[in-house]
This record gives structure tokens, C-alpha cells and sequence, in this order.
């Protein structure tokens, strides 16, 4: 069957049959989102995704944006798309419905945007952007603040920004040089320079409001010195009218690898010494109201990475069942055998399935991430709060950095299975390479994501969340171990769980010794073996549910699908976790040879 | 006015491939996904902007299995007031002329003053309008690509006929139009919709609330019968053309030249 963008049945699998994302709607929270509200959600995400969004995709990186005296315009196609998305009320689904949102569960949601971005990744910047600002004036506003501005971007009729980086303040936030002054009628009068601002300035809103990382004068310095500002492009009155533009200019947009449609402008503020905005949160805390707010953002990006994935992956297994090219190995020396589809030759198949299983595996960690937080929402046991609290923030900086680097890679075979066609533009898996690539650096980097894991994530509440981690993969083990079909990728998958705990109890001591240099140089390699084991518990415990179905006899359409799963499981048991367990043994030798070499002996 | 629509839940063509199944006399339904025929979707949504217009309500039903709930959902979701499954056991099976009964018996408990149906679905038979139409007794127009409300006993209905051309007629109320895509552009569903309708139950009728005996529909009373589905086989004096696509538009310029197409 040919599908776009994702799998309907894989994120069904997952959503309610891994997750019983229905369950959650016994909680009053979210009694509207029966399964039945759920599936109706998703098909006609997915409709407006693949009639509306998907069309635009080549059209808008083709076009790109274009930048005119201090004015950007999106591509022409994004304004339609952009009123259909707000019509249809998509901008700020888990949010209140009081203020504009819907209040879905995350994980709900999660799906929903994985049909949206994987249709378009640049487009759906805008209001993902839109989104988080709003959420930063709900968080961190007062009720002033919040009336002015909070409902006009949920709904989307205003947009939102994030303006952080600096060009001297990019991962090391604390540098940052923009400042703020306070003026008698206490707004502040901001001064600045800030570069690679996505949606910085654009025509599909009347206006765009900009939360700013700003110093105000006399502030310490570093990050906790910084505080937050909201600054918008056209000055909002008390009574919600807007008054005038704000000394808030784009100079300038990016020519950039890809996602052209999205504006990723330079930004001067106060060049002429007019720009004003208030304070949202509390002076010197905007560092805190920026970790607030990074799980979230973080989760995002795996999802943007991901959905890029997964989308180069339909294209990729409905071309290989099409495409014909060359005779079936087993038939190579007759010359009068037929060519065959290319998916019946052995390395595309290796590459296909090298694919799905890890989107497999990726969707339901990344789902697992938004079902957790689900139910911490929904939680009346602080304790329980507090687990899953731990297990989302253990998680995060896998669920971006690790995901957005297997992402990227898989981009990269979803071009192979193409073969030539697969560099030419004319073919859309060109462009989802390109897009995919953005995800490994913005939202901290994939190397502060590994830094995050290491430094700050494993030695969390004394390692608390890492072993409540690992007492969840084991209940899934040890059901597993009573299905013998299954029996033997559970004994593997036990094995890396057990190498793991090891070599994390390594880290966390070699983190702490006077090598510590070395420890970091294997944070990286660390996030990846923690990654790849996760993943195999993920494709356990869908191999579970999957074994257990075909047992009880599953209907004849569901056969081949729970069949899958069962082969993901063998694939990766026994074609990637070997590598793993070669990786985990160089994390433990924490060989120094990175760390050691002399700068000169890298030449250059 | 009071409006009904009738609605199908019919394989999406833009999702799936079709194929005919082994004992070839229907199409491999297992793995398909599912949606509103294109063709109703276009007659919900003219049947909404009328009730926006002219007040009054609508309501959207179907004759099918527990799963056709979900097009009325979906139709509900867009704004229909209500809606109402028409599923029995004994249903199953039924031709068009039984469903047009099953559809009748439904339409005679309400009182309503336009009944819309799309001019086609998946099947392309095209005939429940006018079957309806027919026994019910009422004024029919298909093909209805405009629709104008003049009173409260008249509307003006244009429809769409050869060659592009267009027809306009003035139908009595009460009447069945069936309606052609284009009338309109459907909105999209969006979530407030799909949340209003989260926790609606839909009443279900049988054949026992509809009064219908078991007998007179389904496969048992049914006149029409499907004795196979094929796909044709490729027929004689097809010629693909090869080459560049510059060398194709040549072929076909020459093959049009030599046998009168162009001059």
C-alpha cells in the first residue's frame, strides 16, 4: 500500500496499542481524547498534511524566501497553508483551550505532528516557533502580558520567535552582549544584535512577537545574568490595539543548506535606539525560564529530525517495490529472466530494513517520551511525578541528539535506495537530506546534547532516573522471556541492558576523576550505545505485543505487520547490537588519543 | 430547512492501491484506509452553507457496518448537527435499490425539505439519487453543481451538462439533488470540530426501528447481483512510445498527423 509521510498503522501500533494512549482519557484532563477522537484527529491531520502542506514542500525550497529592505516574504504557497493551519485551530495543541489551545495529550499531539512536519519541516517552523513563545508568556507572563499576547499566539494570528543566539553567543549562551535598560514607565529599551532567528521576520502575520535574551545593565555576568524580554515587532497598547513598529529590524536572511522556506534572519535591536519591551519572568532568571522550556523544544526537534526520517523512508520502500532494475540474484546467469523490483535484491533490502527498524524504534521513543509526560501531568502521586519527570529528562538529550544523527543517516539511505535519482532534485528524499541536517545542530548541538546526557542527566538525583530507566526495560525483559518466539532477542537485549549499566557507572566515575577530559570525549559515543540499547527495548517490547497477538491468532491484515515487527527485532539483535557491544567495550577502555594529541598533530 | 445527506464510507483512492481479490468478486479490502466519498463530502459541506444561509439543521446518515460511525464523525466533526447509522446484519449485501429502501424508511420518520446524496461513489453507479427521488416522489435534479434558495417552498438548482455547459431549474421542496464535486470547496476538519463531536452518541437504526423486514433487503433482496470484477485485459493497438521526451512529442506529432488528429 502506498502511504506519504508516515505509517497510519505503525503510529496506530504505537499511539494504542504500545502506549494505550486511550487510557489516558479516563483522567478528566483528557476525557474528550477517546481512541475514536484520536484516530479522527490523525486522519485528518494527515488529510490537511498530504492535500495542503505536502504540495508545498518542493515548490517552497525551490522558491525560498525573499528578503527586501528590511522585509521577508515566505514563500507564496505558505500563505494558504498558513490560514488552513490556523482555521483548523493546529498551532497549540496540548495548550489550554481557554487561551486558543486544545489541551491533547503530548503524545496525541506528537503524532499529529509528525503527519504536519513531515509534510512540510520549513513551514511548520512558524508555528512551532508561534507555539513556544506563547508558551513562555503563559509560563512566565503576568496576567497583563498574558491577555496582550498569549491567546494571539496560540490561535497563530500573531507569530512568535526565540531570539537567543548571538555571533558570539551561540552554544555559550552567557556570552551573550545584547542589554537592557529600564525606563521610567518600566518597560526596558533593548540593544542588540541577534543572528540565525527562525521566523525573525515574515508576511504571514500581522505581527511577530520576539522573546529576547537580553543583560540588563549591572547584571553578573555569564548565564546567570541574563533575563528574558518580550519585545514585539509592532508595540501592542494596554488596550490591545497596536501602536508602532518597534525598533526591531531584520537585516538580512541566510542562504542556507536547506529548509528554504523558513526565514532565518539577523536581527538589530535598537539600532536606533527605540526599541522597547517588557520583562517576562523575573530579572536574571531567563536562563531558567529557558530550561523550562528546553525538554520541551528538544522533544520537537528529535520529532522534526525523525519525521524527515520517516518520510524518506515511505518513499524509499514504495520506490524499491517499483522501481525494476536488474535480474534477481538467483536468476542472474538466465538471460531471458525478467528485471525485477529492486527491493528484491539482498543490500536494498538490507538498507530497507536497516531504515525501519530504527523509525520503528525511534517513533515509539520519542512517543514514550510524550506518553511519560502525559501521565506525569495526570499523576496525583508526587513520587510518581517525579519518576517520570526523571525518565523525560534522562531521556531528552537522546531523544534529540541521538535521534537527529540516526535521522540524518537514514535520510542518507532513503537517497541510497534511489540510486542516482535519489541526488537529483526531481526526487523529494534530495531535500529531506538537506532539511534533516539542520536538526544535529540547532536546539544545542549534538555534542551539548551528549555533554547533557553525561554531565548533568546521569548523575541526576544520584542517578535515580537512569535506574528507574532500567528497572522499566527489565519488566519488559522478563515478559518477554516467557514467549519463546521472542525468548532469544530478549537474552540479547538483557545482555546490552547488563553492558550498560556498566559502562554508565563507568562514565559517571570517570566523569568525576582527573579524567574527565577523556570521559567527554566519549560522551558522544556514550549518548549512541545508550541510544542503540534503548532502541532495542523499544523494538522488544513492540515484538512482544506482537508475538503475543499473532499467538492469540491476529486478523489476516494484521499478520504481516506484527510479522514485521518480529523481523525488526531479529535485525537488530543480531545486526546492531553487536556493533553496540563494540562500542560500549572502546567506552570502557576511555581511550585518551582525542584528548592527547597535540593541536599541531591534527596539521591543518 | 431541514437538510439530509446521505454518505458512504468508501476505500481512499489518494491512500490506496486497488486490487481485485482472489475470488474476484470484489476488490482486497484488508489493508485499505477508508474515507468519506469525495462526492458527499462536497454535499455536507453545500448542505452546511445553506443551513448557515437559511437557518434550520443538518443531518448526515449512512447505510453500513459499526465502522461507517466514523464518516459520520468525521461529517459531524464539520459541522452536520446530527447524524444517524443505518446497520444491520440483514442490510449486508443489499443493492442499490435496497439501500435506497433502508434509506427511505429513515427519511420517512424525520420530516425533511432537501435530501442530498453525491452523484457517484466508489462503485460509480450513481443511482441512490435518483431511486430515491423516485420512491420517495418528490422532484430530483443530478448532477447539481449550484443550489439557490428562492422561498420556503422553492429552490433554484443549477446543473452541469455536456460540453461544459450549464442548466438552471426551479425544484418544488420537499426534493433530492445529487451533487457534483466543484459545487463548492469542503472546509478541512479542524479540532474544536472533532472534540464537539468526541462524546456524541450516534443512534443506530435496524431493520426492526425502521420497520423493514429482513427479507426485502441485504443480499437476500437483492435484484442486482455482482457475478464478477475483473481488470480488463490490455486490448490490441496500444504503442508506447520510447525515447527523450523530445523524441516522444515527435512520435506523437507524426502519429496524430498521419492519422487526421491535427493538420
Amino acid at each position: 500500500m502506498t502511504q506519504y509521510i508516515a505509517d497510519r498503522r505503525d503510529i496506530d501500533f504505537v499511539l494504542h496499542e504500545q502506549f494505550r494512549a486511550e487510557d489516558l482519557s479516563q483522567n478528566d484532563e483528557f476525557a474528550e481524547f477517546n481512541k475514536k477522537t484520536i484516530d479522527l484527529i490523525l486522519t485528518e491531520a494527515r488529510n490537511l498534511a498530504i492535500k495542503e502542506f505536502l504540495p508545498t514542500q518542493e515548490v517552497s525550497d525551490r522558491e525560498g524566501v525573499q528578503f527586501e529592505g528590511g522585509n521577508v516574504k515566505v514563500p507564496e504557497s505558505f500563505h494558504r497553508a498558513y490560514e488552513l493551519l490556523k482555521e483548523g485551530e493546529w498551532v497549540a495543541l496540548t495548550e489550554d483551550p481557554d487561551y486558543g489551545g486544545q489541551g491533547m495529550p503530548r503524545v496525541v499531539a506528537l503524532a499529529t505532528l509528525e503527519y504536519f512536519v513531515g509534510a512540510n519541516f520549513a513551514f511548520m517552523m512558524y508555528p512551532g516557533l508561534t507555539h513556544g513563545a506563547g508558551k513562555l508568556v503563559e509560563s512566565f507572563g503576568t496576567e497583563e502580558q498574558k491577555k496582550l499576547f498569549q491567546k494571539k499566539l496560540y490561535t497563530g494570528e500573531w507569530c512568535g520567535t526565540m531570539l537567543l543566539t548571538e555571533p558570539e553567543a551561540g552554544s555559550d549562551v552567557g556570552a551573550l552582549t545584547t542589554t537592557a535598560v529600564e525606563n521610567d514607565d518600566g518597560t526596558y529599551s533593548i540593544t542588540g544584535n541577534k543572528i540565525f532567528i527562525s521566523g525573525g521576520e515574515h508576511d504571514l502575520a500581522e505581527n511577530i512577537i520576539h522573546p529576547v535574551l537580553a543583560r540588563i545593565e549591572g547584571a553578573p555576568a555569564g548565564t546567570k545574568g541574563i533575563s528574558l524580554f518580550l519585545v514585539p515587532k509592532i508595540w501592542v497598547n494596554d488596550d490591545g490595539t497596536l501602536g508602532e513598529h518597534n525598533d526591531v529590524v531584520c537585516t538580512g536572511v541566510e542562504e542556507k543548506m536547506g529548509i528554504h522556506g523558513n526565514a532565518t534572519c539577523s536581527m538589530s535591536l535598537g539600532s536606533k535606539g527605540k526599541c522597547r519591551g517588557t520583562l517576562l519572568g523575573e530579572e536574571n532568571k531567563g536562563m531558567r525560564a529557558m530550561f523550562l522550556m528546553m525538554n520541551e523544544a528538544r522533544l520537537l526537534v528529535g520529532l522534526q529530525g525523525f519525521a524527515c526520517a520517516s518520510a524518506s523512508y515511505m518513499y524509499a520502500v514504495n520506490y524499491a517495490k517499483q522501481r525494476i532494475q536488474g535480474k534477481n540474484l538467483l536468476k542472474a546467469l538466465d538471460k531471458d529472466a525478467p528485471s525485477v523490483p529492486i527491493i528484491q535484491h539482498p543490500d536494498v533490502r538490507r538498507q530497507l530494513l536497516n531504515m525501519k527498524v530504527y523509525i520503528e524504534a525511534m517513533r515509539s521513543l520519542l512517543y514514550y517520551v510524550g506518553i511519560c509526560d502525559d501521565r506525569r501531568e495526570i499523576s496525583e502521586d508526587p513520587e510518581e511525578k517525579e519518576t517520570f519527570e526523571g525518565i523525560i529528562d534522562l531521556l531528552i538529550p537522546i531523544a534529540k541528539g541521538y535521534i537527529t544523527d540516526r535521522a540524518f543517516e537514514i535520510c542518507s539511505q532513503g537517497v541510497q535506495v534511489f540510486g542516482g535519482y535519489g541526488y537529483i532534485k526531481e526526487y523529494p528524499v534530495e531535500q529531506l537530506l538537506r532539511d534533516c541536517r539542520i536538526t544535529m545542530l540547532y536546539e544545542g548541538t549534538n555534542g551539548i546534547q551528549a555533554m547533557d546526557l553525561l554531565g548533568r542527566k546521569l548523575g541526576l538525583n544520584n542517578g535515580k532516573p537512569i535506574m528507574d530507566l532500567l528497572v522499566e526495560i527489565q519488566k519488559t525483559i522478563g515478559e518477554a522471556k516467557k514467549i519463546e518466539s521472542i525468548h532469544g532477542y530478549a537474552d540479547k537485549v538483557e545482555t546490552a541492558v547488563n553492558k550498560l549499566g556498566e559502562i554508565a557507572l563507568h562514565m559517571g566515575k570517570t566523569a568525576m576523576s582527573p579524567d574527565v577530559m577523556k570521559a567527554f570525549a566519549f560522551a558522544h559515543p556514550f549518548m549512541e550505545a545508550c541510544g542503540d540499547v534503548i532502541l532495542s527495548w523499544m523494538l522488544l517490547w513492540r515484538a512482544l505485543i506482537a508475538a503475543t497477538e499473532l499467538e492469540k491468532g491476529a486478523k489476516k491484515k494484521h499478520v504481516a505487520f506484527y510479522e514485521g515487527q518480529l523481523k525488526s527485532v531479529e535485525f537488530f539483535t543480531h545486526s546492531i547490537l553487536p556493533i553496540t557491544h563494540g562500542k560500549m567495550e572502546a567506552i570502557l577502555t576511555t581511550n585518551g588519543a582525542a584528548v592527547e594529541i597535540s593541536e599541531a598533530s591534527f596539521g591543518g | 430547512m431541514e437538510i439530509l445527506v446521505c454518505v458512504k464510507r468508501v476505500p481512499d483512492t489518494s491512500e490506496n492501491e486497488i486490487e481485485v481479490n482472489s475470488n474476484g468478486a470484489d476488490i482486497e479490502r484488508d489493508d485499505l484506509v477508508y474515507s468519506v466519498n469525495e462526492w458527499d463530502n462536497y454535499a455536507v459541506e453545500e448542505a452546511i452553507q445553506l443551513r448557515d444561509k437559511v437557518g434550520g439543521s443538518v443531518t448526515v446518515v449512512t447505510v453500513g457496518d459499526d465502522e461507517s460511525e466514523e464518516v459520520l464523525r468525521r461529517e459531524m466533526a464539520m459541522g452536520a448537527d446530527k447524524g444517524v447509522l443505518l446497520s444491520d446484519d440483514a442490510f449486508t449485501g443489499s443493492d442499490g435499490m435496497g439501500t435506497t429502501a433502508i434509506l427511505k424508511a429513515e427519511i420517512e420518520k424525520g420530516k425533511y425539505d432537501l435530501i442530498l446524496t453525491g452523484a457517484q461513489a466508489d462503485d460509480g453507479a450513481g443511482q441512490i439519487g435518483g431511486m430515491l427521488a423516485s420512491i420517495l416522489d418528490v422532484p430530483y435534479a443530478s448532477l447539481v453543481n449550484y443550489i439557490e434558495v428562492l422561498d420556503e417552498n422553492k429552490i433554484k438548482v443549477g446543473r452541469e451538462i455536456e460540453g461544459g455547459n450549464q442548466e438552471m431549474n426551479e425544484l418544488n421542496l420537499p426534493c433530492v439533488l445529487s451533487i457534483q464535486t466543484g459545487i463548492n470547496e469542503p472546509r478541512y476538519v479542524g479540532i474544536r470540530g472533532i472534540r464537539k463531536v468526541a462524546k456524541l452518541e450516534i443512534p443506530i437504526h435496524g431493520a426492526s426501528d425502521l420497520g423493514i423486514s429482513a427479507d426485502s433487503v441485504g443480499a437476500a433482496g437483492a435484484r442486482v447481483k455482482r457475478v464478477d470484477y475483473f481488470v480488463p485485459d490490455f486490448g490490441e493497438g496500444a504503442e508506447i512510445l520510447e525515447g527523450s521526451t523530445d523524441e516522444k512529442i515527435e512520435k506523437m506529432i507524426e502519429i496524430l498527423k498521419a492519422k487526421g488528429g491535427i493538420k
